[in-house]
């Protein structure tokens, strides 16, 4: 489905001059003979948000180690602002980086966690000090600053992790799994003020995450990585609505988009279990996956869309909003997103429909779409 | 528990009564209370021998040792928690040569000595003590303790290897250096067999060879003896009191997560 660009900064980030930003050529990992990156090629534009995304092992933390030079790099080339850092240690990145468990020396008070690089760089205690504040200021901490690490909480530590990067005003910040060890409440406040902070201070910035909904609310662009290769690169909307592979499209989206297997069949997408669709575009007789997202499957009727199947509700999960409702096409799960109170209870049959428009169809062998 | 640390404590109450009373030790009954107690017995120490000279070489042995161990111990204990070619060779190696007992190492550790032109010096004393293996390691256990994004935050905040072991491990390391300030103070201080090897003047001894040397040339004076063990006994002590806490949680750092 054809998306417009999002935003002014996507459009920037589609055409990346080799001067600014970051660009990953061929990069690639290898721990002896187990490769866990290969060579992945990415180009991240000045100023841009970057989530990288993926389930644990996809390497996207070595990959963010990588580039902050805290991790070797077997093969390809990095660069930050036109410059080859292959080579160069952390420090000399200008890189600051905030990690999953904050990383605040516990010896040293909220100030002294914030102004310790700067006093190794030989800056002037006048100029730390104006440094340290603005960022208090900008994070909200103004009333910590003299406390120990101890004795905060943990969103007020993940506040001064992220004070502690601003405060270096360097040319990228990188995010390790920034929310992770947060509670769901304060989990979903802290990405807000990620999202904030992103406003008021534009720097490149790489996130890792395995959480799909912090890539989608956060992200300019999104990396979603599995067993340490690219599977697509998009907008938020790009990479929702037109997942390039099995795999993006079961991964992005809560409940995961259905997949049934299909085949083409006279011109039409024959699903198993289901009705066929009009479909064209792939061989004859080809094994296929039609994806087909939980929010896509109505109740039968609705306008502009074809029946699908008489399905039986094997679990009704009413949420309030809505009410997911699990069920077997051909014994192969799925699970659609209906209106409130439209099934009661597990068991009831209910006539399910689709838009055409809505079936993203997968090659089976391959997992990429067609 | 309690009934345990009194039975524990007799010992020293017994030596310090009897420094302070000069009684028979072997009298029956014994006198529980101390029975008109008096200093003069410590004032015999310090005056009849050379107690202030034998106290300095002690002090200045020890503080050796300890500075020693404390450089030499975290550098060594910091490397091994790092990767490095052959590192579990370097390991097993430290690891066997704890099983050579001290006293096959004197003759190579004397000449050694006395090719560096030390012998009979407060270094030559000190210097089979200035590290020992089982420090190395337990330093190397708070350090791994030490979680790795601290270490990463450091360099990406401009530390070298050696800042990041100064300004962040041993700051965290308490315990560990209050583990082998004590350890080897109590282990330098007591020491008698090198420092018997290596020294050759009186002006060299050491308090554990002061008191053989004092045990020779008096006989009958309990009370005398028994003051210079105290004597002997109380800075290690002082130095145990002073830093118990830290000294019980470097023993056990690294036993449990978190």
């Amino acid at each position: 489905m054809p998306m417009p660009p999002p935003i002014a900064a996507v459009e920037e980030a589609a055409s990346p001059s080799l001067s600014s930003g970051v660009q990953l050529r061929g990069v690639v990992k290898a721990y002896g003979s187990t490769q866990v990156v290969h060579g992945v090629d990415l180009d991240i534009a000045d100023k841009e948000f970057v989530v990288f995304v993926g389930p644990s092992g996809c390497g996207k933390s070595t990959l963010l180690r990588m580039i902050a030079g805290l991790e070797d790099i077997t093969g390809g080339q990095i660069r930050i602002d036109g410059r080859v850092v292959n080579e160069l240690d952390p420090s000399d990145r200008d890189v600051a980086m905030v990690f999953q468990d904050y990383a605040l020396y516990p010896h040293m008070t909220v100030f002294e966690n914030m102004a310790f690089s700067l006093r190794y760089r030989g800056v002037a205690k006048a100029e730390i000090r104006r440094r340290v504040d603005e960022a208090a200021r900008i994070l909200d901490i103004e009333s910590l600053v003299a406390r120990m690490p101890r004795q905060l909480s943990g969103g007020q530590r993940q506040r001064v992790a992220m004070g502690r990067a601003i405060v270096r005003d360097p040319r990228v910040f990188l995010f390790d799994e920034p929310l992770s060890n947060l509670d769901a409440k304060l989990r979903v406040a802290m990405r807000t003020e990620i999202k904030r902070l992103r406003e008021r201070v534009a720097i490149t910035t790489i996130y890792v995450t395995h959480d799909q909904v912090e890539a989608m609310t956060l992200a300019d662009r999104i990396v979603i990585l599995n067993h340490g290769r690219i599977e697509q690169v998009g907008t938020p909307e790009e990479v929702y609505d037109t997942p390039a592979t099995v795999f993006v499209a079961s991964f992005i989206g809560a409940p995961p988009m259905n997949l049934l297997p299909a085949r083409q069949e006279d011109g039409t997408l024959a699903i198993a279990g289901g009705a066929a669709m009009p479909r064209i575009g792939a061989a004859e007789g080809r094994a296929l996956l039609a994806g087909i997202r939980p929010e896509h499957l109505v109740p039968a009727g609705t306008p502009g869309t074809l029946p699908l199947i008489d399905a039986r509700a094997t679990l009704v999960e009413p949420l309030g909003s809505d009410t997911l409702v699990s069920f077997e096409v051909a014994g192969t799960p799925a699970i659609a997103r209906l209106p409130p109170r439209s099934v009661r209870r597990a068991g009831e049959m209910v006539p399910l429909a689709v838009a055409a428009d809505n079936i993203h169809v997968f090659d089976q062998q391959t997992g990429q779409r067609i | 528990m309690v009934v345990i640390c009194v039975l524990m404590l007799i010992p020293f109450y017994w030596v310090l009564k009897t420094s302070l009373t000069g009684e028979n030790i072997y009298a029956y009954p014994p006198a529980i209370i101390p029975v008109d107690p008096h200093l003069f017995n410590y004032v015999d120490v310090w005056y009849m021998i050379p107690f202030p000279r034998y106290l300095l070489n002690s002090v200045i042995v020890t503080l050796m040792a300890v500075c020693g161990n404390l450089l030499f111990n975290t550098a060594a204990g910091y490397a091994l928690t790092r990767d490095f070619p052959a590192k579990r060779w370097v390991v097993l190696l430290l690891l066997s040569c704890m099983l050579i007992p001290f006293q096959a190492t004197i003759i190579p550790a004397y000449l050694i000595t006395s090719w560096l032109g030390v012998l009979n010096t407060h270094l030559g004393i000190a210097l089979p003590m200035l590290s020992t293996i089982i420090c190395i390691f337990i330093f190397k256990a708070s350090f791994e303790a030490v979680p790795r994004s601290l270490i990463d935050a450091a360099r990406i905040d401009g530390l070298s290897e050696w800042r990041v072991m100064v300004r962040i491990m041993l700051p965290l390391s308490k315990p560990a250096i209050a583990t082998n300030v004590i350890l080897n103070s109590i282990w330098s201080w007591n020491a008698f067999m090198w420092p018997l090897i290596i020294t050759r003047s009186p002006e060299m001894q050491t308090l554990p060879l002061g008191l053989a040397r004092f045990l020779s040339v008096m006989e009958n004076t309990t009370g005398a003896l028994y003051a210079f063990v105290v004597l002997v006994l109380v800075p290690g002590l002082a130095i145990f009191l002073m830093a118990q806490k830290e000294f019980i949680q470097g023993l056990t750092s690294g036993a449990t997560k978190g």
